[in-house]
Formats: C-alpha cells, structure tokens, sequence
C-alpha cells in the first residue's frame, strides 16, 4: 500500500512537472490568446456559408482518395503475403522471423504524412506518391496481422491431413487456409478503411485526394471553399465509420 | 497368424522427457482383427498408436508396419500412408469446413497430387466419401460445417474420414472417450463393422475394459510404457485388469515428485 502511494505521488509529480516545463519553455502568451479571439470569429465567419460551388472538386477530390485507398490497399496486400509469411513463426525459423518482425515494427513506427512528404519529394506531386506512402505504411501492420493469422492457425487438422498422405499444398488449402481465411479477411477489411480514412489528407502534403482541395484554398485565402471540403471530408469519415459498424454486424 | 504390426524391443522418450513413454515394448497386432489397447491415462496408449502411423521420430527397437520397416528417423514415404489410417482422440477436424469436405480430405493421399491441390475429385473418391459417410449415419449432416455438430457427431465424421481413406490397418486413440456410455457402443460397434466390412485391421485404445471386451478380439494393457498383459477378449480377468488401474503406490519421496 505504502509503495503504491508513493508511486502515485512520483507520478503525479512527474506529470506536474512535465506541464511546468512546457509552459516556461514556450512562447505561450496569453495576450495573444485573448486577441486571438476576435480573429477567430472572423475566420469562421468567413467560412459561413460554405461555398457549394465546389461541389465539382469535391467529387473529383474524393474518388481519388478512394483510388488512392483503392491501389494503396492493394500494394500493401501484395507486400504482406511474402512478408507475412516470413514474419510467422510456423513458415520460417527464428533468423528470419525476427528480423523481419523487426523491421515491420520500424514502418509502423513511420508516421504516414512523413512517408508521403518523403514520396513527394522522390516522385513529384499527384496520387502516385500517395499510393506509394500508403503501401508503405500500412504493409507495416497488415504483414503483422497475416503472420499472426498464419500462427494462429491449429496444428492438428494439419497432422491428420499429412497422416492421410496428403502433400504440402494440399495441406496448405485444406487445413491451413480454411482456418486463416476468415481473420484475413477482417484485417484486410479493416486496413483498408484506415487507409481510407488516412488518404483524405495526403492531399495536404501535396499526395493526391481531396485533402489537396483544402490546402489549395487555404493557402489562396478561399476560406468559404475550404470549408466546404473540410465538411465534406467529415461528411466521408462519418459515413466511413458507419458502413464499418454495418459490416462488423453482418461479419462478427 | 500375419502381423499387421510388429513391435520389437521398442523404447520412446519424448523430447525433453527423462521417464520414457515407451519402454521395451514387443507386441503383435494380429492382421483382420481389433485389438484394444487398454490403459490408465499416460500409460503410453497415444504414443504408441502415433508411433505406429510414423509421426514420431528418435526411437529405438524394430517396428513393421503392413510388411514394412519403419524408419527412426525419417517420416515414411508419401503413397504408404494411406494404408494406415488414424482417428484422433481431438478429432483434428476443419472445423470451418464441412463435413463432405472434411471426410474428402481423407481422400487427398489417394488422390493424385495435381487433383488434390486443384480440389477436384474424381468420381472414385466422391463415391468413397459418400460411403462412408452413409455407414456412419452421418448423411444428412454432409452439407453442415463441422463447427455446428456435436461431439458424437463430430466422432462420426472422424470416422468417415478415416474410412474414405480405405485403410488396412486403422489406429483409433480412445474413439469414444468424448461419448456417453450409449453413444460409446454405436460408435465402437460402427467402427469395428465397417473395419471388418472392409477387411482392415483395428487397433484401438480405451479406458474401459468393458468395451475392450466386447468389441477386441485381443486385449493388450500398458501401463507406463510397458506391456503389461497381451491376453485374447475372453481371457481379460478382473485381477488383470484391477491391477493395471491400481492406483500409483505411494512411497515416500516418489508421491511428493509426482506432485511438484
Ligand atoms: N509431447 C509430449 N512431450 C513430452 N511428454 C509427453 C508428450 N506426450 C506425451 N507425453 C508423456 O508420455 C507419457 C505417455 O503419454 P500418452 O499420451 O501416450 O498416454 P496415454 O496412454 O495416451 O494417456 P491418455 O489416456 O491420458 O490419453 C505420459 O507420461 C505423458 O506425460
Ligand atoms: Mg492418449
């Protein structure tokens, strides 16, 4: 008990402190906070009404995010099949898996708009560097969950189909793929709507989709407009979000 | 009399085991006959019967399988596995399959290796499926997916998988130790008629020396790792078997090991 206080004492102090040392290290003026409010009245202000002649950009806008998610979602697929396998305990032994486990764990360390920004840079702007990004970042968790597929995969179907005299590819689609099938599935299903979700503002750093429109009118002062693909893109993530809440009830 | 199997001065350690499971065993399986394996739970019984499919590698002695030698250290060759056929105590099912497709996996040995990969079967082995799946009673259940059946139920497909793969020696580990005690009879009468239906050997294991009387021609008892009696059905006595279920005597020291 007594050590339990004193841990809770040791945190709240370090958490104290750490507050204490961001605001005496930064530039936070109150001043400029109080003032702020009437410019942020205004910019509001100018965002209502949202301008709905843009309807146009944000179709457009919007399909090539779904594109984006589309070609994206299917590259890093196609990276997690080799990958996973070589992640998994049951395909390969212990020199192969934890490296590449390793490695799989440092891409998803990368966040996603760095990983575009950098594709920008080496392939100029345009939805190609956003699929490339998406790829990237997303083989990092989706190579995880297959391998975890493939381990979690029962071993004795799979002794009693080689009792039975049955060959290694035999096993593979008889016993071994009829158990993995339906979690691949669901986490193929569920990457691709975080890939969904996290193309709507690749456009920012220049990376194709809809989140392009809002940086463009931004930057050109067009707040009105902007704010009508903002709403737009909330409008997507809800409807995201709902389609996915349906399809867990038909699935789980 | 032809052997089935023949078991010479046989001994199995497990893989980090300083006791082993095995130890000396001789023993012949009379060819055309069901023989029970009777024993106390970690008498040997899984171990032996996994033995004689050719799963387990490292051990010692001579073993003869349908004519054959098996070999310590190598799993046997592809096509001889079919002949040999093995109901798991777990069943080891697909559950997310169907019955039918689960009972056509026994074919997948017979098949040839382009036809069970591409999952087309030939008429033969849809023919073999279907029949066994009629003479376990289990036809009305063909289309339902295994996760959906009972444990009986569940205990007939493995069967019916078993026998789609037309063995001719078939190893059973405790076929009905998951059943109650009437199921246990059905299940244990339909194995041993469609084995001799089919002229293929039986050697099954059980806890219950009634049902090992009533359905085995012989009657071998283990008990750890050792043969303990090799007896014909009619011939089992009650001391025999009160014996090899006597509990592990309690000596000083080995009871308190046994508890750590
Ligand atoms: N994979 C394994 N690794 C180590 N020891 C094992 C393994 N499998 C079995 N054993 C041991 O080998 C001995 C024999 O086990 P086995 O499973 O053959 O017994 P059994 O007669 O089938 O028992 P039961 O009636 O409970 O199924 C036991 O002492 C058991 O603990
Ligand atoms: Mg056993």
């Amino acid at each position: 008990m007594r050590s339990r206080g004193f841990g809770g004492f040791a945190a709240g102090a370090l958490v104290a402190g750490a507050v204490l040392w961001s605001f005496a290290t930064t530039d936070v003026e109150l001043s400029r906070l109080l003032s702020a409010g009437p410019r942020i009245a205004d910019f509001v202000g100018r965002m209502v009404p949202p301008d709905p002649t843009v309807m146009n950009e944000i179709v457009k806008g919007s399909a090539e995010t779904l594109r984006i998610a589309i070609l994206g979602s299917l590259g890093a697929v196609l990276l997690s099949v080799p990958l996973g396998i070589l992640a998994s305990e049951t395909m390969v032994s212990p020199p192969i898996y934890r490296p590449v486990r390793t490695l799989l764990a440092f891409i998803r360390a990368i966040p996603l708009i760095l990983v575009a920004m950098l594709m920008v840079g080496a392939v100029g702007l345009g939805p190609l560097p956003g699929i490339i990004a998406i790829a990237f970042h997303a083989t990092g968790m989706l190579a995880k969950f297959y391998a975890e597929a493939i381990d979690g995969v029962t071993r004795a179907p799979i002794a009693a189909l080689e009792s039975a005299g049955a060959g290694p590819l035999a096993r593979l689609r008889y016993a071994i793929w009829p158990q993995m099938a339906p979690v691949v599935a669901r986490d193929t299903i569920f990457r691709f709507e975080l890939n969904l979700r996290e193309s709507l503002i690749l456009g920012i750093v220049g990376a194709g989709g809809i989140g392009f429109y809002i940086q463009t009118y931004v930057r050109s002062f067009q707040y009105d407009k902007a704010a009508s693909v903002t709403l737009a893109v909330i409008g997507l993530v809800v409807a995201i979000e709902a389609i996915n809440i349906t399809l867990q009830r038909r699935f789980c | 009399m032809s052997a089935a199997a023949q078991i010479g001065d046989l001994s199995f350690f497990h893989p980090g085991a300083s006791l082993p499971a095995l130890d000396h065993v001789s023993l012949m399986v009379p060819a055309g006959e069901s023989t029970a394996l009777l024993g106390p739970s970690g008498a040997g019984k899984t171990t032996l019967l996994a033995l004689l499919d050719g799963r387990l590698r490292g051990w010692r002695g001579r073993v003869s399988v349908l004519g054959a030698p098996l070999d310590p250290d190598h799993p046997p060759a592809r096509a001889s596995r079919p002949d040999v056929g093995f109901i798991f105590q777990e069943f080891a099912l697909v559950e997310r399959s169907s019955v039918l497709r689960n009972v056509l996996n026994g074919r997948l040995g017979r098949m040839s290796p382009l036809r069970a990969v591409v999952g087309s079967p030939a008429p033969r082995d849809l023919e073999a499926a279907r029949a066994a799946i009629a003479d376990c009673g289990i036809a009305d259940l063909a289309e339902r997916r295994v996760d959906s059946l009972s444990g009986g139920q569940r205990q007939r497909v493995a069967i019916a998988r078993c026998l789609a793969q037309e063995p001719r020696l078939i190893l059973a580990d405790e076929p009905v130790s998951n059943l109650d005690p009437a199921r246990a009879v059905e299940i244990l009468t339909l194995l041993t008629g469609a084995a001799h239906a089919r002229g293929a050997t039986v050697l099954f294991s059980s806890h219950q020396p009634d049902l090992a009387r009533r359905f085995a021609d012989r009657i071998v008892g283990m008990r750890d790792g050792r043969i303990a009696f090799d007896v014909a059905a009619g011939d089992l006595s009650d001391v025999a078997t009160a014996d090899l279920y006597r509990e592990t005597e309690a000596l000083p020291g080995i009871g308190l090991r046994a508890m750590t």
